[in-house]
């Protein structure tokens, strides 16, 4: 059965898979690398291992799934396994925090914000980026995967390797973060919140 | 969005369940596949201050990220590069 698997595609299937399936979605591989290193080189070198690692495995890519969470898998897996380990950076000590503690189900859902509608809609993307860059990197990454390249949570829990409960609480738990950077934005430049009312 | 919704005159200003309105609200808001979920949503809106004042943030939060996150241009020579290394391990 493997032997089949392993011999699957022809030649030719494999160059259309790859032109058709795979190489569409560089602009998002190349933007959720960019966004995980915050480096260009580096973003490079994890989108060209991701499609030479996709073109290597495409046997084990079952053509009418989801092409783009697929190749988001490997470069996250890539992000993790390779990037993490040769950088100086340490595994960011948030890491192992965001693992045990931040994993649990458990989220308090409750009225945080005095962010307001209006003011979020006058910040610009710089301020937007920002915030969203200065969240840990299992944070950030929930909420590219989810609000900037639209996958649901299934398809996140399939590209993150966690049951989805642990995608919705992360994803709370993201945001509730996201609005604390953005609230304090919107106080030094001015926008109105609630506070000064 | 319908106006009906819009007026607050109707609404109570505590949630009875703030973690599974919040829960829901956000799956709706997610694209999750929820049974009614349109009807649902026009509901909890029109009953209840805080869902309210929620989902209009979270909506407002997610539409920001998608719309005016700095996109970063992929380098030119990126796919050029990838397609030569793919001719290499053919
Ligand atoms: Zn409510």
């Amino acid at each position: 059965m493997s032997e089949v698997q392993r011999k699957k595609y022809t030649e030719q299937e494999k160059n259309r898979i790859f032109d058709e399936e795979f190489m569409p979605h560089i602009d998002s591989m190349y933007n959720f690398g960019y966004r995980l290193t915050f480096d260009e080189d580096d973003a490079k070198d994890l989108v060209q291992d991701t499609y030479l690692k996709a073109y290597r495995f495409i046997n084990s890519f079952e053509q009418g799934t989801n092409a783009k969470a697929w190749l988001f898998r490997i470069l996250k897996n890539s992000f993790i396994n390779d990037y993490r380990k040769k950088s100086k950076q340490p595994a960011k000590v948030d890491y192992q925090e965001v693992e045990t503690y931040y994993n649990s189900e458990d989220v308090d859902y409750k009225m945080t914000s005095d962010l307001r509608v209006d003011s979020l809609k006058d910040m610009l993307g710089d301020e937007i980026s920002n915030a969203l860059n200065s969240l840990a990197v299992d944070f950030r990454t929930v909420i590219i995967l989810c609000d900037l390249e639209g996958f649901t949570y299934e398809e996140m829990a399939k590209i993150l390797d966690i049951p989805i409960g642990t995608v919705r609480s992360r994803l709370h738990r993201a945001r509730n973060l996201l609005k604390d950077k953005l609230r304090s934005y919107a106080q030094n430049m001015g926008y109105k919140t609630d506070e000064e009312e | 969005m319908e106006n009906n919704l819009e007026g607050s005159g109707e609404r109570k200003l505590q949630c009875s369940d703030v973690s599974k309105c919040f829960q829901l609200l956000e799956s709706i808001l997610d694209g999750a596949n929820i049974p009614d979920s349109q009807e649902i949503l026009k509901s909890k809106l029109a009953k209840c201050q805080p869902c309210f004042e929620h989902f209009h943030l979270e909506q407002a939060i997610k539409e920001v990220l998608k719309n005016k996150c700095t996109k970063h241009e992929v380098p030119s020579e990126l796919v050029a590069n990838i397609r030569q290394k793919i001719e290499e391990i053919k």
